[in-house]
């Protein structure tokens, strides 16, 4: 038997093994998820992860609107090692750079914060550029490219690492002018890594990048194309601006972003707007943006506007721009409409205002940047792709709208009843609020949303599965106690049996022994001594009695009596036994199937029945005895009755047996009533549950016994003739 | 490993630190953490870089604080921790002593330095305008005070005519510039004093086609390049270089039990075309952050 089972565990330990194995090959293998293809026309990119920046999906591209030094998003297997790069990139901004960065790790927060190689296009120099980063960051090489890096202008990127050669194409995609450039690094060159994208001062998007696995022809041509500039290691920093550069540009020399040209002209601020409350007027007001999608807030140090207008210009969060526009006053919201928007320069995004739900619901924070905490409630999705969370927060309650984009399946993953803070522009307009909430949180990406605590435990789920829980416990509980009770029992049978065995074998032997001497010492008296003789009778007739006691004490001892017979008859034995050669009548009454009786139970009945009908012929002096067993589906009763001369119930007649009846009938859960009175005989009336109910009769008779309590006094008086013990 | 927290990095002024710390650390045998906040007054990041270096198990700190009295608490408390700290560049307001050092630059001799050139530039006759006034950074106070004292004292012909803060921003000093210029059509000198205001107040020059008329004296290595062509006069540069070298010096002997002084001051070297190619500026103005130790591998 045990031969057959080891043939089908070893092949199936062999598989599981094999299988993990496989596994763990796969995922270090250098090309696991290659090809990889972006999903951000269809606006999703949950495996991506952000240090630093403000990303989103817009447009079919992934955007960072932010003019952090160094911001990077990351994707792909750390065990990638030759492959090949292709992405759209487009600066959103001037002096700064955007590229793709290959064969990174060890990622942080940080300008130059990871391992790995980065190509990029620069605007300040107009340069393709390639270099290295080891948490600092090292030139390799540059090439101009002609005509410069244009900000708002797509480039088709294609960077390629092989071995330690890393090389990039770059072509306009107006144009067609392609720039080339190709380094070979140092034989201790960085070996695999993940792919990234990353800006510098400038912001930037990218889309249809994808990742494939190099082959020969992804180099060569370029490596042999003539005229690509290698420079040496540049020692001044990544965005220094250059000097009378053949091709280069020269900053700002397009003037589109940057300079005095465009400042000067007389603001006014939002506060003075609102309390001027003059609207379809024109007015200029300079401010920051603190949202661009769905719609665009820019805010001040007096508060926040909403800017409505054509051909808007790409923004980011934390440009400070210049607003010009018509005044629209509503109850607490400024709106520009028609607005022209001039961009002066680019900043830190604002920090937010932290304020409460019912301070944000006053209207006095609306379109600002804000922070607010909230229990989320609810969670949905809109047809538009955002996902809606609703809040509740010190008797308020507010809806969150978080643009769609990265990081969707944190969103997904945030547990009701969470209690979650959140960064977003506060707006009162019931085209968000429908006039439901008091105000609207416009998220920016779900990085603006911090989970600051998981739901309560004694949420209903909690609860639920805690009363689950402890059902399951008291259940097995239960099955110890029952275990453990049966296994006490076998305990007290077989110590009964072995007393019985030992009373065999030394008590009855005994007897018979003094029997065969008295009848020795019969047949030698002389006749003549009539006196002896009958003392001697006497003698011998109180060993045999002495002997049928033994022996039916032995037999009832014994487990096998009671598990071969049923418990009607094991009465009915036991009752001939001692109204034998008299004369009391005994009567067997039966009802139902002696099925589901535990030899525990059995034995408690067969014992409390055993010392009634010894009660009854001791003391009762009857002349019939009626054994009644009735089963039912929950319980089994059993009366003994007598026809004896009865008892008062005031005598002192509960004695030992009695209380011995009483113990037994608790220890199996069981009522057990005496009902008698002098010279009407008496009842000893036993039920109890069959072992399925226990618990629930026990439970029972708990409440029972509490209610009793109660009540005692008044009860105690009226039971003239009748004893209960449960 | 040692964790060496600039102001921010990838600037020449940083970057040198980062060489020193290197060079340092590759002697004594320890790792260099090295990490900033993507912006000089990004206080709240360098706080939790702070925090978070300690709790990953840095044996010393060497920071070169965005802020004095933001970051007087959080030093304390990696101090009483028993971590050796080095503060660089611009000092805390609490006394050195125990594990905590100071290596700084010695901001009044920048500010007479600048002082000295500007007056040798004007002949002792003309007018500065000053940007990049910052009462957040006590060595910028410092540095503005001394240079104030300094031509005062030694240059009485040459007028400040403008004082103004700029913040870390670069296209608002560069905003704020153009507009000194404009209300000011005869200056003769910018003094930008810290490394975003010198790339603000060299591009609002370029912008106005002013380079070759107004003079450009900076503060804190940066823009080297137009120093090379003339566009920019000079730069006081802090030896930043020495700062990181040394605090990475002094942590190791804070960890074999040893003691050294609790305050030192650096004296910033004054860079002209003349001297930009000598070894020990070049070391200052490098980019290579590899140090001596890395470098040559």
């Amino acid at each position: 038997m045990k031969q057959s089972w080891r043939w089908p565990t070893a092949v199936i330990v062999l598989l599981v093994l094999g299988g993990a194995t496989w596994l763990w090959i796969y995922e270090r293998s250098p090309n696991s998820g290659l090809p990889y293809k972006d999903s951000f026309q269809i606006g999703s990119s949950e495996e991506w992860t952000a240090y630093g920046g403000t990303w989103r999906v817009a447009r079919g591209a992934m955007r960072n609107e932010s003019d952090e030094r160094g911001a990077k998003l990351m994707t792909g297997s750390p065990w990638w090692r030759d492959y090949t790069v292709t992405t759209d990139v487009e600066l959103l901004g001037q002096q700064g750079d955007a590229g793709v960065i290959l064969r990174g790790s060890d990622e942080e927060q940080g300008v130059d914060s990871y391992t790995g190689y980065y190509v990029g296009l620069r605007s300040n120099d107009g340069f393709l550029i390639v270099g290295l980063a080891d948490h600092g960051w090292l030139q390799l090489a540059g090439t101009p490219v002609p005509g410069g890096v244009l900000p708002f202008h797509w480039y088709r990127l294609r960077a390629t690492v092989r071995g330690c050669r890393v090389s990039a194409v770059a072509v306009d995609s107006a144009t067609g002018v392609t720039t080339s450039i190709s380094v070979d690094e140092q034989s201790n060159c960085f070996a695999r890594g993940r792919v990234g994208i990353r800006s510098h001062s400038s912001g930037g998007a990218w889309k249809n990048l994808s990742v494939t696995r190099i082959d020969a022809a992804d180099l060569s041509p370029i490596t042999e194309r003539p005229g690509v500039e290698h420079l040496a290691r540049i020692p001044y920093a990544i965005d220094e601006p250059v000097v009378n550069g053949p091709e280069g540009r020269s900053p700002g020399a397009d003037g589109a972003v940057h300079g005095g040209q465009l400042r000067s002209t007389p603001a006014e601020t939002i506060a003075s707007l609102k309390l001027d409350r003059r609207s379809a007027r024109t007015t200029v007001l300079r401010g920051t943006v603190v949202l661009t999608s769905p719609r665009l807030y820019v805010q001040d140090t007096t508060g926040g506007a909403e800017v409505i207008g054509h051909a808007l210009p790409d923004l980011k969060l934390g440009d400070e721009v210049e607003v010009e526009g018509e005044v629209d006053l509503r109850a607490y919201s400024l709106t520009l409409r028609n607005a022209h928007v001039r961009l002066l320069w680019a900043r830190a995004p604002l920090p937010p205002v932290s304020v409460t739900a019912s301070q944000a619901a006053t209207g006095v924070y609306d379109a600002m940047f804000i922070e607010v905490d909230g229990v989320l409630e609810h969670r949905s999705s809109a047809p538009d792709g955002s996902m809606q969370l609703d809040f509740t927060a010190t008797g308020q309650s507010f809806r969150a709208i978080v643009n769609p984009g990265r990081n969707r399946a944190s969103l997904r993953n945030l547990a009701s009843q969470s209690k979650l803070r959140l960064l977003g522009v506060c707006v009162v307009d019931p085209g968000f609020t429908v006039n439901l909430y008091p105000f609207v949180l416009l998220v920016s990406s779900a990085d603006d949303i911090e989970v600051l605590s998981g739901p309560p435990w004694w949420s209903a789920r909690s609860l639920a599965l805690l009363a689950f829980g402890l059902i399951i416990v008291f259940l097995l509980g239960l099955l110890l106690y029952i275990r453990v009770d049966h296994w006490r029992l076998q305990a007290v049978l077989d110590e009964r049996e072995r007393i019985a065995h030992e009373m065999h074998d030394s008590l009855a032997q005994s007897f018979v022994g003094i029997g065969f001497q008295l009848q020795a010492i019969g047949n030698g008296v002389v006749r003549d001594l009539p006196e002896v003789n009958r003392q001697l009778e006497l003698a011998t007739e109180l060993v045999r009695h002495s002997h049928e006691e033994a022996r039916r004490s032995l037999m009832t001892l014994r487990r096998e009596f009671l598990q071969s017979e049923p418990l009607h008859i094991a009465l009915e034995q036991f009752a001939r036994h001692m109204v034998e050669h008299g004369a009391v009548d005994v009567q067997i009454d039966l009802s139902g199937e002696e099925n589901g009786l535990s030899l525990a139970l059995k034995d408690a009945l067969f014992r409390i029945g055993q010392e009634a009908i010894a009660n009854a012929i001791r003391h009762g002096s009857p002349t019939l005895i009626s054994i009644r067993t009735e089963y039912s589906a929950a319980v089994v009763s059993m009366s003994i009755q007598d026809n004896g001369v009865g008892f008062e119930p005031a005598s002192p007649v509960r004695g030992f047996g009695l209380q011995g009846m009483r113990k037994r009938a608790e220890g199996i859960a069981a009522t057990l009533e005496v009902i008698s009175s002098s010279g009407a005989g008496t009842l000893v009336l036993v039920t109890a549950p069959l072992p399925s109910h226990v618990p629930l009769a026990r439970l029972a008779r708990y409440i029972r016994f509490f209610r009793l309590r109660g009540s005692r006094d008044e009860q105690g008086n009226k039971r003239k003739n009748q004893y209960s013990y449960r | 490993m040692v964790a060496v927290i600039p102001r921010t990095t990838a600037l020449i002024l940083w970057e040198a630190e980062h060489a020193g710390a290197e060079t340092a650390a590759h002697r004594e045998g320890l790792t260099v953490y090295w990490n900033a906040p993507t912006r000089e007054d990004d206080v709240e990041r360098q706080i939790s870089l702070i925090q978070r270096v300690v709790a990953a198990g840095a044996r010393g700190l060497v920071l070169a604080p965005d802020q004095a009295l933001a970051l007087m608490v959080p030093v304390r408390n990696v101090v009483a921790r028993g971590i050796p700290t080095v503060v660089i560049s611009s000092p805390l307001p609490i006394p050195p002593g125990g594990k905590l050092t100071y290596i700084l630059n010695d901001e009044e001799a920048t500010g007479r330095l600048a002082a000295d050139r500007i007056g040798q530039i004007l002949s002792g006759k003309g007018t500065v305008a000053v940007l990049g006034v910052d009462p957040d950074v006590s060595g910028i106070v410092e540095r503005t005070h001394a240079f104030e004292a300094s031509l005062g004292s030694l240059y009485p012909g040459i007028r400040i005519v403008e004082e103004r803060a700029a913040g870390f921003n670069i296209a608002e000093a560069q905003d704020i510039a153009e507009d000194v210029l404009a209300r000011n059509p005869h200056l003769d000198v910018f003094l930008a004093l810290n490394s975003a205001t010198t790339r603000g107040a060299y591009l609002a020059l370029q912008h106005r086609g002013l380079l070759k008329k107004v003079k450009l004296v900076a503060c804190e290595q940066e823009l080297v390049p137009p120093l090379l062509t003339g566009e920019i006069d000079s730069i006081v540069v802090e030896n930043t270089y020495e700062m990181g070298r040394l605090a990475v010096e002094r942590v190791a002997m804070q960890m074999r039990g040893e003691s050294g002084p609790p305050l030192v001051k650096l004296s910033p070297t004054l860079v002209t075309r003349e001297n930009l190619n000598t070894p020990q500026v070049a070391r200052m103005l490098s980019m290579d952050w590899r140090g001596d130790g890395r470098s040559g591998q």
